[in-house]
C-alpha cells in the first residue's frame, strides 16, 4: 500500500512543539509530512521567506513505525487569497515561491475559486471547514480541476476539537463530495498539538464519514497524497514535457511530437 | 449457520501524560467511546453501538485496548472513534487519543495482529536501549512471542513501555 503522508503541520514558531509533532506522526506511521508557512494578505504586507530546509532544523529525524525508513519532511506555503490581486505573487518568477514544495492556495470567495481550480498554478486547493462556506461549488471549475490534477484538501482537527466545526465541515465536506464524487481529495490535520494528530487508519474512517467510499478514503490519505508530491515536483522542475508517439502503420513519420496536456505552459 | 457476527476493534490509547495509563480501565474506556459515539452519531448512533458492545481486553501497560460492537454498526463505532479525546476517571481528565490498529472478525485475528504489532515495537525499543541488560531482555521476550492458548497476552512487554517518544 501507499506510503501515508499528512500534508498540512503548521510550522509554528516554536521548535520543540514541531519535533513532538514529527515524532507524533512518524509513530503513528506517517512517512512523508509537509510543514505549512500560511500567509495571509489581509494582514500588512507578508514577506515570503526561504524555507528553511528540514535537516537544518531537525537535526535527528524520527523513524516512521512499521518500515525504517526516517520520516520525511517537505516544505508547503499556503496563500490564503480574499482579493483577485494577491494571486499576482503566483505568477511573479521571482524569488522563493519556486523553493517550495507543495503550494496550496485558500481562496475565499466564488470567483476566486474559479481562477484557483482553472488558472493559478497551485497544487492544493483548501476548503474551509470551520465556516459555513459563502458560495457554492460548482461542477465546471471543479471538473477542471481534476483534470489539471490540482487536489481539494479538508482539513480534519477543527472537527476533533469543536462541535460546532465538527458540523460545518462535514457539511462542507459533503457538498464537495456531491460534486466531485469522491475524486481528488485529500484530508489533512492542521494539528498544533501531538494530540489532535490521528493516525492513518483512523482519518480514512472521518473519510467515510464526510461521505467517501471506503476507497476513495483510505486513497486520500495515501495514493493522492503522493499525487500531489508528484504535482509540485512536477511544477517546480518541468516546463514543457515532449512525448513521442510511434506510429505503427504511416512509415514515413516515425516520430511526432506533441505537447502534454497539462504542463504546456512556459513559466514566464 | 445462524449466528451473530461480530467486529473486534483493536485500538491504543496514546496519551502523553503517564499517569494516564493507570486510569485505563473498562469501564472508563467503554464511557469515553459511547461518549464519542453520542456526539458524533447521537442516540440512534449510540443505541445500535450498544448492542454487543463491551471492552474485551485491556492491557494498561502499553495502552492496547480491544473493543467488539456488531457487524452491522462497526462503520459507526470505527468514524466515531477518532472523536474521542480524553479519558475520565476519579474525577480526573487525561487528554489521550485512540489510535485503531486492526478490525478483525475474531479475537484470533487480533491477537495473532497484536503479536506481530508487538514485535515490531519491540524491535524498535531494542534500537533505542541503553544497557546490555535491556537489551537480553528485550531479546528473551522476543523469541517467547507467541499465540499461547491460554489468555489473548501477547508476549511480555518491557516495562519501561513508551520510551522510544522519550
Amino acid at each position: 500500500m501507499a506510503a501515508f503522508a499528512d500534508l498540512n503541520v503548521p510550522q509554528g514558531p516554536d521548535k520543540k512543539c514541531v519535533q513532538s509533532l514529527l515524532e507524533a506522526a512518524a509513530r503513528l506511521g506517517y512517512s512523508t509530512v509537509a510543514l505549512n508557512h500560511v500567509i495571509d494578505f489581509k494582514e500588512k504586507k507578508q514577506e515570503i521567506v526561504k524555507p528553511v530546509s528540514p535537516s537544518e532544523l531537525f537535526p535527528s529525524l524520527p523513524v516512521v513505525q512499521g518500515t525504517s525508513k526516517r520520516i520525511k519532511v517537505l516544505n508547503r506555503l499556503t496563500l490564503v487569497v480574499s482579493d483577485p490581486s494577491h494571486c499576482n505573487l503566483l505568477r511573479s518568477t521571482s524569488t522563493n515561491i519556486r523553493l517550495y514544495d507543495i503550494i496550496a492556495v485558500f481562496p475565499k470567495t466564488e470567483k476566486l475559486f474559479h481562477i484557483a481550480c482553472t488558472t493559478l498554478d497551485v497544487d492544493l486547493v483548501c476548503i474551509n471547514v470551520t465556516e459555513k462556506l459563502p458560495f457554492y461549488f460548482r461542477r465546471p471549475p471543479v471538473n477542471v480541476a481534476i483534470d489539471r490534477g490540482i487536489y481539494f484538501e479538508l482539513l480534519y482537527t477543527p472537527a476533533i476539537k469543536d462541535s460546532t466545526m465538527r458540523r460545518y465541515t462535514i457539511s462542507n465536506a459533503i457538498s464537495l463530495m456531491q460534486i466531485c464524487k469522491g475524486k481528488n481529495i485529500v484530508m489533512s490535520s492542521a494539528a498544533e498539538r501531538p494530540l489532535e494528530l490521528r493516525g492513518p487508519y483512523d482519518v480514512a474512517n472521518l473519510g467515510l464519514l464526510f461521505g467517501m467510499s471506503e476507497s476513495d478514503a483510505k486513497a486520500a490519505v495515501s495514493t493522492n497524497c503522493r499525487a500531489t508530491l508528484l504535482h509540485g515536483e512536477t511544477r517546480k522542475s518541468a516546463c514543457g514535457v515532449v512525448y513521442t508517439v510511434k506510429k505503427p502503420r504511416k512509415v514515413e513519420e516515425e516520430e511526432m511530437t506533441l505537447p502534454a496536456c497539462k504542463k504546456a505552459k512556459t513559466q514566464g | 449457520m445462524v449466528r451473530f457476527k461480530n467486529r473486534y476493534v483493536l485500538c491504543e490509547v496514546v496519551s502523553e501524560d503517564p499517569r494516564c495509563r493507570q486510569c485505563i480501565e473498562d469501564r472508563t474506556v467503554g464511557l469515553a467511546v459511547r461518549d464519542a459515539i453520542a456526539r458524533a452519531h447521537g442516540d440512534y448512533g449510540l443505541a445500535c453501538c450498544s448492542v454487543s458492545f463491551t471492552v474485551k481486553y485491556l492491557n494498561a501497560y502499553t495502552g492496547t485496548v480491544l473493543l467488539r460492537c456488531r457487524k452491522d454498526f462497526y462503520r459507526l463505532l470505527c468514524s466515531a472513534l477518532p472523536f474521542v479525546r480524553q479519558l475520565e476517571s476519579r474525577n480526573q481528565r487525561y487528554p489521550c487519543f485512540f489510535n485503531t490498529l486492526h478490525v478483525g472478525g475474531t479475537i484470533r485475528t487480533c491477537q495473532k495482529f497484536l503479536i506481530q504489532y508487538n514485535r515490531r515495537q519491540l524491535l524498535m525499543l531494542l534500537q533505542n536501549c541503553t544497557n546490555e541488560e535491556e537489551r537480553r531482555s528485550i531479546r528473551q521476550s522476543l523469541l517467547s512471542c507467541s499465540l499461547t492458548e491460554e489468555q489473548p497476552q501477547s508476549g511480555d512487554e518491557e516495562d519501561g513501555d513508551d520510551t522510544e517518544t522519550d
